[in-house]
Formats: structure tokens, C-alpha cells, sequence
């Protein structure tokens, strides 16, 4: 299946700075409807690659294509298949929300009637249906990120990129917000690419993460699979002198590694039960507080990618396999 | 079904052409733009000269009537009244008036708005390039602009050939030309000066004020280079008078003596034209790259 995104030795400088250096990447399947996650600390170069997608930067080596089509050669072919909602407060203050997305509709192509009745179809399905006769200048700021997306979508473009899209929402709206992207997947198969600091809404939304650091990729998991691999994570907590436990897990054929004093975390093999743990701690004389089962949230792999938290231990080596 | 119990839908039919797009646009805009009190009543003042004209061209080619009404019928008055290029180049002076004036309202509120929502990226992530969307907004002051040059000269024109002999036609039809190419140049001009101004000001009315400010400073500037330097070709820097010269040209008016030529001026104003078109792209960019 061809990838919605392909990023080929990516590298873009914009002035003297080098800002992506040379990333390479295949994200999303066309015509099915995936989320693409795009996570990273501040500067690490996420704006610059969607605007990069956008055509609104020219790489100064390698290639981005979107559907097939290069960003920068071949960008009126990209952009007729794109949407994209900007970070920033960007509309066009002095307009109804129904004149607005008339005019971005017909911009993107639709005929003049086909594009009034879009504009309407889809401020209902954002939910500025009462509002929206309104000029969009007067709009609170959830009612303009709502706009936004709904400009975004307004031609049902296959891929939709959104810049932040639950900034500045109340909870409320940002679930909202949360429940449209997801409805964009599953119920109109569109891809997206979600950009956003917001790790939870990555999480509850993205099937798929990439994670930029200084202009590079340093990590790019199926969070689906992640999720599944990682249900053998546990955590335990013990009081008392700890120093041993390390080996004594290792005897048994688990990993753990202890994330602060008295804690630890655990990958244990299926053929290991839980009672194991019990056996190992009454032996090293240690009480345990707390035993858990947890997931590798998204929190931590990001840390971890980022370098602000020890690495897991990797399934496979408790496993005795490498 | 009504529109709020169908439900979002992903568009899966025709698009319109890519060259016919960005007539939405003005399509979009002129009807603001004709609901503002001043254009409307710039609009209306504009007509007057050119209904002057037409009475003139109907007395011109009725000069039969003049002794009638006491005027006598000489050959001085019978020149006076002769529609030849001076007169086209006249006509068009006064109506260029107006366009100024009308682009100083008009032009301000095309691209300063854009830039102050930060709406340039809404438009660059579609099918839409900074040459489309410079052609968009030009398309809009091309519409209101030709609401007091272009059209106003071809009735005018239409009219006098409709009155005098076919041979009149033929020995003048190049001033019809004249006028259209005279008056498209100038609108091209003058767009360019207000979309750069609303480009870079984001005040309506200080952008407004520097649409003027473009004519008139560089008209005193061109003055005070020939007085101080004792030359013509500071005339050069004036727009006002190099359209006015290559207008001439068209027209097969006498220029001036000793100041500079038709071809000197409309190479100047291609210059010009091209510098505007340079500063204007610059600032017309999506995102702002801080180096």
C-alpha cells in the first residue's frame, strides 16, 4: 500500500540554519484512514516539516512527496489533495463563517454551489451551525479553532494536516475537537497528521508516532502494536535495600530497570507468572507497596526518544533472545 | 434533506478549472467593496466628466447647429471642437483622477487585512500561487477601475464613432486602441502601487494616504532633481507624467518639448512596474523565515 507521506533524505535550511537534517520516513497507507502523530520538543524542526509538505518551503536536498505527488514540483497537485488548519489565529476576520468557507471551498476547487452547500453541511458537523452567520472576527477562540477545521475539511481533502488543533480549548471542546479527528479517520477514511505538545490527545487519537528532535527523527513506532507489546510492563514498588533485585530478576529471565529508588520497572516474560515477583522480593527481603500492570504511555516513549528518561528494557533481552 | 440532518460528507465531485478559481475572489469582494459610501459616490462623480464629453462629441458633430444658435460657424470653432487625440488624452488625465482616488480607497483593504489575520497560509495550502493571489486582487481593482476608465472611454469613443462618417472611424481607430492599451497600463500601475501600499501599511487610511503620497511625492522629487540639476529627465521619476507621455504617444499627441520621450517613459514605468511587483512578492510570502 503507498504511504500517504514518503520523506526521502529530507533536508531543509532555511537562512544559514540547518533546520531538518535529512530525515527519512513513510507514513499512513493511502486510502485508508490513519493518524499520523508529528511529536517534538520545541525546535526541533515539526513546523518546518509540515510546511514543507505545504510547498511553503523548498528542500535544499531530498524529497517529500504527499499521495505520490513531490511537495515543491508538483505543489497545486499536493495542495488540491490537502487540508490544513494553522496553529496560529488565521482566518478572515471580516467575513460570515458560511462566506468564508464558501470562499476557501471554492478556492480549493469546489463549484459555487457546491461549495455554499459544503460551507453549511460542514459548520453544522463542527458545530458552529447556530453561529454561523456570524463574522468569524467575533468568534471565541474554540469557535475559530472549529472554523479552522472546518476550512480544513470544507473540499474533504485526503490528507489533513492540523497545527495544534486543541489549543486554547476547554476541556469540553478539546474532547470535541478530539471526537472529530478521530471521526475524520474512521467515518470518511482521511488521513492525519496531527501535530500537537499535547501528549494525551496524540495518544488517544494517532496510530502512528513520529518524534523529531534537533531536525532528526529519533523514533517512529506503530503506537497500536506498542500498546499491545507493552502489556507485559509492570511496575513494581518495594521498601528496603534494593540493590540485588536487578540481578535476581535477571536470574528468573525478566529485565528491570529502576527508574528511582524503590522503583521499578519490570518486562516480564508470558511464561513468568507475576508470583514470581513475590517469591524474588520475600527472598531479597523487601516489602512490596505496589504492583502494577502498566502501559509504555506515550509520555514515556517520548521522554525516552528525547533522552529525558533511561531507556526500557527491550522484551527480547529479557527474553534471552539477542 | 436539510443540511444540518445530512451530515458531513467528503466532496467527491467535479472541480472547477485551476485558472478560473481565483475568480472567486473578486467575485467575493466587489460586492463589499460597491457597498462602501465613497466608492459609490466616487463612482457617480466620475460619470460627470464623461457625460461632459459626450455632450461635447454631440455638439462636435453638430456644428451645423452652432450658427443656428448665434455662435457663428468659423473655422476656429469648428477646430475647437474637433475629436482628435488631445482630447482622448484629456479625457483620460480626468478619469485617471478618479482611478487614484478610487484605488486609494479601494486598494488598502485587499491585502492588509490578510496580513493582520495572518490569512496568507489559509490561501498558500491551496491550489493558489502568490502569482494567482497577486492576479486575484488585481482582478479586484481591474473590475473598479474600469468602472471609470476603461468603460466611460469606450462609450465615449463608441459614441463619437457612431456620430461622425465612417471615414472618421477609419482615419481614428487607433485612438480607440490608444486609450484601451493607455488605460490598461494605468490600471495596472496604479494596482500594483495600492496592493504593494496594503502590502506594507497596515492602516487602511495611512495606506490609502501613501497611494496618493506615491504620485505626489515622487512628482515634487522629480521637480526639485530638474530644478536643482537643471535636467528634464527627473520627469522620469514622475508616474503622472511618464503615463501621461506614453498616453500621448499612443494617442499621436505632440510631446513636450525637450522632456523626455514616450519610449524613455514607458521603459521607467516597466521598471517601476517590475520593482513593485519584486517589494510586493517579497512580502507575500506564507510564513515568516526568521534567518
Amino acid at each position: 500500500m503507498n504511504p500517504v507521506i514518503a520523506v526521502d533524505n529530507l533536508r531543509v535550511r532555511l537562512g544559514k540554519r540547518e533546520i531538518l537534517k535529512g530525515i527519512s520516513c513513510r507514513l499512513g497507507a493511502s486510502g485508508v484512514g490513519k493518524a499520523i502523530g508529528l511529536l517534538g520538543p520545541n525546535g526541533a524542526g515539526k513546523s518546518t516539516l509540515i510546511q514543507t509538505l505545504l510547498g511553503f518551503h523548498k528542500p535544499s536536498a531530498g524529497a517529500a512527496q504527499i499521495l505520490g505527488f513531490d511537495c515543491h514540483r508538483q505543489s497545486l497537485e499536493v495542495k488540491t489533495r490537502i487540508g490544513y488548519m494553522p496553529e496560529n489565529d488565521s482566518l478572515i476576520a471580516d467575513m460570515t463563517a458560511v462566506a468564508f468557507l464558501r470562499l476557501m471551498g471554492e478556492l480549493s476547487g469546489l463549484p459555487a454551489a457546491a461549495a455554499l452547500e459544503k460551507a453549511h453541511e460542514t459548520l453544522f458537523h463542527v458545530g458552529l451551525g447556530e453561529a454561523r452567520y456570524r463574522n468569524v472576527g467575533t468568534y471565541s477562540l474554540g469557535m475559530k479553532q472549529m472554523a479552522k477545521l472546518a476550512q480544513a475539511i470544507i473540499h474533504g481533502p485526503e490528507l489533513v494536516i492540523l497545527d495544534e488543533p486543541t489549543n486554547g480549548l476547554d476541556p469540553a471542546a478539546r474532547q470535541r475537537m478530539l471526537v472529530l479527528i478521530k471521526e475524520m479517520k474512521e467515518q470518511h477514511g482521511m488521513n492525519v497528521l496531527l501535530c500537537s505538545h499535547l501528549l494525551h490527545d496524540v495518544e488517544q487519537v494517532c496510530d502512528e508516532v513520529v518524534i523529531l528532535k534537533d531536525g532528526q527523527i529519533v523514533h517512529q513506532c506503530d503506537l497500536v502494536a506498542e500498546r499491545q507489546a507493552n502489556k507485559r510492563f509492570v511496575q513494581l514498588q518495594v521498601s528496603g535495600d534494593d540493590r540485588n533485585l536487578g540481578a535476581a530478576l535477571r536470574e528468573i529471565g525478566a529485565e528491570g530497570v529502576s527508574e528511582a529508588p524503590g522503583t521499578w520497572r519490570i518486562v516480564l516474560p508470558v511464561e513468568i507468572e507475576v508470583n514470581a515477583l513475590w517469591r524474588i522480593s520475600a527472598r531479597e527481603n523487601l516489602r512490596i507497596t505496589k504492583l502494577a500492570y502498566r502501559r509504555d504511555t506515550l509520555e514515556e516513549i517520548f521522554l525516552k526518544a528525547v533522552g529525558h528518561l533511561q531507556p526500557s528494557p527491550q522484551p527480547e533481552v529479557a527474553h534471552g533472545r539477542i | 434533506m436539510a443540511v444540518f440532518k445530512r451530515g458531513y460528507q467528503r466532496y467527491d465531485g467535479p472541480l472547477t478549472g485551476p485558472v478560473t478559481r481565483f475568480l472567486a475572489v473578486p467575485r467575493f469582494v466587489w460586492p463589499k467593496l460597491l457597498g462602501q459610501r465613497f466608492v459609490v459616490i466616487l463612482l457617480v462623480l466620475s460619470l460627470f466628466w464623461p457625460l461632459m464629453c459626450a455632450g461635447f462629441i454631440y455638439v462636435s458633430n453638430h456644428a451645423d447647429l452652432l450658427p443656428s444658435l448665434g455662435s457663428g460657424g468659423d473655422d476656429g470653432i469648428r477646430k475647437m471642437l474637433a475629436i482628435d487625440g488631445k482630447f482622448f488624452a484629456i479625457f483620460m488625465n480626468v478619469q485617471s483622477t478618479f482611478a487614484i482616488l478610487l484605488a486609494a480607497i479601494a486598494g488598502p483593504g485587499l491585502i492588509a487585512p490578510d496580513l493582520a489575520n495572518n490569512a496568507l497560509p489559509l490561501y498558500f495550502a491551496r491550489p493558489l500561487s502568490r502569482w494567482t493571489y497577486i492576479g486575484a486582487r488585481m482582478m479586484v481593482l481591474f473590475g473598479v477601475l474600469s468602472l471609470v476608465t476603461l468603460i466611460p472611454g469606450l462609450f465615449v469613443f463608441i459614441m463619437q464613432a457612431s456620430l461622425a462618417s465612417t471615414a472618421w472611424l477609419q482615419a481614428n481607430w487607433y485612438l480607440g486602441q490608444g486609450m484601451v492599451l493607455g488605460f490598461l497600463l494605468y490600471i495596472v500601475m496604479v494596482s500594483l502601487i495600492a496592493l504593494t501600499c496594503s502590502a506594507y501599511v497596515k492602516w487602511r487610511v495611512v495606506a490609502g494616504a501613501l497611494v496618493l503620497a506615491f504620485f505626489f511625492v515622487l512628482a515634487g522629487a522629480s521637480q526639485i532633481i530638474n530644478q536643482v540639476l537643471r535636467v528634464e529627465w527627473g520627469s522620469l521619476l514622475n508616474p503622472g507624467f511618464a503615463i501621461y507621455t506614453v498616453w500621448c504617444a499612443l494617442l499621436g499627441v505632440e510631446p513636450t518639448d525637450d522632456a523626455p520621450g514616450a519610449w524613455d517613459c514607458f521603459t521607467v514605468l516597466l521598471l517601476m512596474l517590475g520593482a513593485l511587483l519584486a517589494v510586493l512578492l517579497r512580502k507575500l510570502r506564507p510564513v515568516e523565515v526568521v534567518s
